[in-house]
């Protein structure tokens, strides 16, 4: 059950011939492959692209009606392995991750399938993550493309554009036998606008209609055939492509009347470009511009013929490509110096190397481009000084002064989420013990490298901590400390960490984060399940379980491992009891804790309507929240220090002697107990409440707070006399 | 084509999990139902986990042709006509990254504070300056209107978002009649509450927002300070000493006695206001007093220590279950329980015992073993009989506090400090050391960290290492800085041998 919910939706996904469908441009290239007629779709999340994993297992339905198969891949290499379908038969198939790691994940695969060639069109649509918003290393894809002779689809980021280009991708994918990159940027993930839809196809294939098995040898991944592959690439494959992409014209040019100029842009830059001519007075808003612009909807590989064409007779033309190194710029000096075309190519020496090309980086980079052309100026609205100025209206004093106030506001742990009180406990523990060294992976727990936590040295990739720690482990004073969350450990981690420590004797730490979902990408599924807790509410009922599922315990039981605990990460103090025991026990071998607790952000989604149809229905529920003492709070904020909490904040004091705000509750909290539990492990204050509403309450219920009251009023009042007497 | 027809451009920043999506597909569907275009994109990422998230809208009239316009997906500085932040250090964010041009940006914020993680683990009050960051969005937007938005949508039982889409809408930037928002608002979930919310904010915002009715502002709080009259015995025996003290330092002065009494007795009190009239001579006379009144400050809360009896003094507040049951949104009628954590230790049992026994206690590690033994964690259910009993019991341990090692311990801190004010050489160090009184805070080890601390800067200035104001000031920042050692150590190592 992911975090959001397309069911609504992906009924949209039944457009029929001539609809206008409008929706999110994750929805509409899933809208885009069924009109396509793919036969198999797959992948593994990570945003930008998470939606589209959500959307298709949301889409089940539609995608048996059509035959279409479905997985939700165990990595992404196992995504990029599916597409091996379309090496022998006519079967289209399309599978998705983040990139560039997740190609990096699915390379070995991409590489064989590349080198096979493909019969069916075969599309990676991947979500590259650079930029604003982006939660990894920044790279581009375009390196892979070149390298493994993929072709690499950037289209217009507008529904229209994007929802053609899938379909014109798989006519490409299979007219040069080459497996294609389907690029979409974050903002372009999650674009909305409007297409008209054609009908879904149900593809030629599928279980109604099975293939007749054929083999292929040339197409096996072994000498001889391996020289002929790399041969045919250079020989059939690419001239095929581009002829396909030039007289199917997947490029666009824009005519303008500033013939001596022009802008090579890839697609998913075109609007920004359009907008920097239009406030410089050059374009209007639908895009007629009066400077000429060849867009790159395929930006590798380049067309020769077209960019000779576009280009000549002009003085100067500039390219604009996001990231670094600059191949599109570097293969087009190549294209114009054999044909020897003199247009002075401007790129990456007026705009940045690194980054995204936000609207005022195009506007700057478009100025500085329009006025070193000679001759006789053309008119800007703002020239070069005036559009820096732009960059912002406020002064450096007042930047300074806003600086120092603004908080930053870090990507953190949610309100009750079951890891918090693991890295209190490693926090509680390392002042005891010492710094930790500690190998971090990728996850929501990565975000305890930040504070309030401050734990953490080295990220090396999804699943690969207990990997990464296998360097360091011999030259430090504790036993390797290693953390790692369920997504990371069913992704790679068994394989390439637990199974390779157990093998190499690696007598460290591995904490698995059992929360029961990928949680950090969305919500999604993975084989494991999670046991429901306890806590906040007696009202639980049992998570569904799958009929097939993979316990963690049993896996590393199954890979050697014989130090196993499996704690529940909110009982504190016994976290800290047995991370003790593992970094001192005298028992050789790698020992795995698995710490135990559902992701507060599903199991909130899963038992908030549970809980109001009980209490609507008239069943006693019992609901906790937290609350401080602000008359026993100080206003030292330790309790916060070890939190991190969202739902615990600060407010103003209310004593008029104490000047510093006090620690507060507020109503996000879920009452998972935690801040309680740290007061007590970390011997903090007095001043933690937890508040049992108690709903529906029975006949006893009734009585007892009844009876309760009564004592406590009475004691009240002579309480409220005595505070009267010594009031002044 | 200077005059050919625009885009108007929103960018919303909010934080994560305000409902920024949803807000983002209520102006869809107006713009839709009003014939317009628009297009919408937003940085989700990892930042919908308490981060904050940006969304960014454009929209344009559908011509005759329905020709598709080609629309941004990045603000860009100098192409913003509305700015709408759901707090107010988002709208500074905005302001900081040159989002909002004075010639043509509307802002429009909520201006409450949703604290960020650095100024809440902050070990005094790092709260960032809110007046300062409304100055600047007044400063640098064309139209600023901001109002508090979350304590309007939390009075009509809804979220930010409907506020959010009120003020846009009262503003009246967007060029959509009234009914088409609340069209939208009436098709989803929560329509009721959401519809009343969207009103209020509304009508706020089309009077300007703030300036009509702000009940942060209230009368009281600008009026200076009047010392009552007299009440009651404890009263007629401290309000005229109070009030021969120098006006400037009777307000501290007042509720420091008043907290004394409630403490321990009107005596206890009298030798406060004693302790404050000895500390006058820090100060120039005819000055402000301002040492003085924050000494007088801080004696007062150092005086009303937080042991045992104390403690269980304050869970026994009548005012209690009220407070509870605000916090917690239930009525006067519901049954509630209240578990309280607490984690009495060897330390804080030996200070209730005579000064001779809770030493040798302390002495005893058998002692010690077995007393922390029975003690350890506790949740006490403080809304049943038995343990309202023993709070009782214990807060009556008042009554023989002035013998017990606590006491004693805390008063040979307090006058260790008192006596370095008074033998300060100049105003300036005696004002750094009164200063240091705000250090003293916390139960348990934070306690001893924080007192520790502080004797350790009083035993520096009594042995001369310690010399200046400016020296002190640093000892004291130095020690607030980290629960670490590391930063005090250091700074103590700075010091002339």
């Amino acid at each position: 059950m992911a975090e959001r919910s397309f069911v609504e939706e992906v009924k949209k996904l039944r457009a029929g011939e001539g609809d206008v469908f409008k929706g999110e441009g994750i929805l509409a290239i899933t809208k885009a492959l069924l009109q396509s007629g793919v036969s198999y779709v797959g992948g593994y999340q990570g945003s930008p692209i998470s939606h589209l994993m959500d959307v298709l297992n949301d889409a089940q339905d539609i995608l048996g009606e059509l035959g279409v198969h479905f997985e939700a891949s165990g990595s992404e290499a196992t995504a990029a392995a599916m597409l091996s379908a379309s090496i022998n038969y006519p079967l289209r198939g399309a599978v998705t991750w983040k990139s560039t790691v997740g190609t990096n994940v699915a390379s070995d695969a991409l590489s064989n399938l590349a080198s096979a060639g493909v019969t069916g069109g075969a599309m990676v649509i991947v979500g590259e993550d650079y930029g604003e918003g982006s939660s990894i290393m920044q790279e581009r894809s375009y390196a892979f493309a070149m390298k493994a002779q993929m072709w690499l689809l950037d289209p217009r980021p507008n529904l229209t554009s994007i929802v053609d280009m899938v379909e014109k991708g798989f006519e490409l994918s299979e007219a040069s036998n080459t497996p294609i990159f389907y690029m979409m940027r974050i903002r372009g993930c999650h674009v909305t606008g409007e297409f008209e839809a054609r009908a879904n196809v149900a593809p030629a294939f599928s279980n109604k209609t099975p293939v007749v098995p054929f083999r292929e040898p040339e197409k096996i991944i072994l000498p001889p055939f391996v020289y002929a592959q790399e041969r045919e690439k250079i020989a059939q494959r690419l001239p095929a492509a581009v002829d396909f992409i030039k007289t199917q014209r997947l490029n666009e040019v824009f005519p303008g009347r500033y013939e001596q100029l022009g802008i090579i842009t890839c697609g998913g830059s075109y609007n920004t470009v359009i907008r920097a001519l239009e406030r410089q007075g050059l374009a209007d808003v639908y895009g007629t511009s009066e400077i000429p612009i060849y867009c790159l909807n395929v930006a590798y590989p380049l067309i020769p013929d077209e960019l000779v064409e576009f280009c000549v007779g002009k003085r100067q033309v500039l390219v604009l490509e996001e990231g670094q190194p600059e191949y599109i710029e570097q293969g087009i000096q190549t294209i114009l110096r054999r044909r020897d075309v003199q247009t002075r190519v401007f790129g990456k020496d007026i705009m940045p190397m690194a980054g995204e090309y936000t609207g005022q980086v195009m506007l700057q980079g478009v100025t500085t481009f329009i006025e070193a052309c000679p001759g006789e100026p053309i008119p800007l609205r703002l020239g070069a000084s005036a559009v820096a100025a732009l960059e912002t209206p406020v002064s450096d004093e007042d930047i300074a002064e806003l600086m120092v106030s603004l908080p930053p506001r870090p990507a953190g742990l949610c309100t009750g989420c079951p890891e918090r009180p693991l890295f209190s406990a490693i926090k509680q523990l390392q002042a005891e013990l010492g710094p930790f060294h500690i190998s971090s992976d990728i996850g929501c727990h990565s975000f305890a490298t930040a504070a309030p936590f401050n734990l953490g040295n080295t990220i090396m990739g999804y699943g690969l901590s207990l990997a990464s720690s296998s360097g360091v482990r011999h030259a430090l004073p504790h036993k390797a400390i290693s953390i790692m969350g369920d997504g990371g450990f069913w992704h790679n981690g068994l394989t390439s960490g637990v199974t390779s420590a157990v093998f190499n004797g690696h007598d460290g730490l591995l904490i698995v984060i059992d929360n029961g979902y990928s949680a950090a990408t969305g919500g999604q599924d993975i084989p494991s399940l999670v046991e429901p807790n306890l806590i906040a509410t007696t009202l639980d009922a049992k998570r569904p379980k799958r009929e097939q599922w993979q316990p963690i315990e049993d896996a590393c039981r199954g890979a050697g491992v014989k130090w196993l605990r499996t704690v529940s990460t909110y009982n504190i103090e016994a976290m800290k009891e047995t991370l003790r025991a593992a970094l001192s026990s005298d028992e050789p071998g790698l020992k795995v804790i698995i710490a135990e607790g559902e992701c507060m952000l599903n199991r909130q989604r899963r038992i908030k309507p549970m809980i109001k149809q009980a209490i609507n229905s008239g069943k006693r529920v019992e609901k906790a929240r937290f609350y401080i003492d602000p008359e026993t709070c100080t206003g030292d904020h330790g309790c916060i220090r070890i939190s991190g909490c969202p739902s615990l904040t600060i407010k103003e004091n209310p004593d008029p002697l104490r000047l510093d705000p006090v620690s507060y509750v507020d109503n996000s909290c879920v009452g998972c107990g935690v801040c309680g539990t740290n007061a007590h492990s970390a011997v903090l204050c007095p001043s933690f409440a937890r508040i049992n509403v108690v709903h529906n309450p029975n006949g006893w219920d009734r009585l007892l707070d009844r009876v309760r009251r009564g004592v406590r009023g009475w004691f009240g009042r002579r309480e409220q006399r005595r505070l009267e007497r010594s009031s002044l | 084509m200077s005059d050919a027809p625009k885009t108007i451009n929103l960018l919303i920043a909010a934080l994560g999990g305000e409902g920024g999506g949803v807000l983002t597909n209520w102006l869809i569907d107006i713009a839709d139902a009003c014939g317009w275009h628009c297009q919408s994109t937003s940085l989700a990422g990892v930042a919908q986990r308490t981060g904050a998230t940006i969304y960014y809208l454009e929209f344009m009239r559908r011509d005759g042709d329905n020709r598709r316009p080609v629309m941004s997906l990045f603000p860009a500085q100098g192409d913003i006509d509305i700015a709408l932040t759901s707090e107010i250090a988002e709208a500074g964010r905005m302001v900081s990254r040159g989002f909002i041009s004075p010639d043509r940006t509307t802002l429009i914020s909520s201006d409450h504070r949703v604290f960020g993680i650095t100024e809440k683990t902050h070990m005094g009050d790092g709260a960032a300056d809110r007046d300062l960051i409304l100055a600047m969005s007044a400063r640098y937007a064309k139209r600023f209107i901001h109002f508090d938005m979350a304590e309007l949508v939390k009075r009509h039982g809804t979220v930010i978002s409907a506020g959010m889409l009120g003020a846009l809408a009262g503003s009246g930037v967007l060029p959509f009649e009234r009914q088409a928002y609340e069209k939208a608002l009436q098709s989803g979930g929560g329509a009721t509450a959401n519809l009343s919310a969207f009103s209020d904010a509304y009508e706020r915002a089309a009077r300007g927002g703030v300036g009509v009715v702000d009940p942060a502002i209230t009368p009281e709080k600008e009026a200076g300070f009047v010392l009552p009259e007299p009440r009651t015995d404890a009263g007629r025996a401290l309000l005229p000493i109070i009030a021969s003290l120098p006006a400037p330092i009777q307000e501290v002065v007042y509720y420091g006695a008043q907290k004394l009494v409630d403490f321990q007795d009107t005596a206890y009190a009298m030798t406060y206001l004693q302790a404050v009239e000895g500390l006058l001579a820090i100060d120039a006379p005819e000055s402000s007093y301002e040492s003085t009144r924050e000494a007088a400050r801080w004696l007062a809360l150092w005086m009303a220590f937080e042991d045992i009896p104390r403690v269980a003094q304050l869970k026994l507040r009548p005012s209690r279950d009220d407070s509870l049951r605000q916090e917690a949104g239930i009525g006067a009628a519901e049954p509630m329980k209240v578990s309280e954590y607490f984690h009495p230790r060897v330390e804080e049992v030996a200070s209730l015992l005579p000064r001779r026994i809770g030493e040798a206690l302390l002495r005893s590690r058998v002692m010690r073993k077995l007393v922390n033994n029975a003690l350890g964690a506790r949740q006490l259910r403080t809304d049943t009989i038995v343990v309202t009993l023993a709070l009782r019991g214990m807060a009556a341990l008042r009554h023989v506090r002035r013998h017990s090692l606590g006491y004693h311990h805390e008063w040979r801190m307090i006058t260790a400090w008192l006596d370095a004010i008074r033998n300060a050489p100049d105003p300036e160090v005696a004002r750094a050391l009164v200063d240091c009184g705000g250090m003293v805070k916390g139960y348990g080890s934070t306690r001893h960290r924080t007192t520790s601390r502080l004797m350790l800067i009083v035993d520096k200035v009594a042995a001369g290492k310690a010399t200046t104001a400016h020296a002190i000031h640093d000892l004291r920042i130095a020690a607030m800085a980290s629960e670490e050692e590391q930063p005090f150590q250091s700074a103590l190592a700075t010091l002339s041998p």
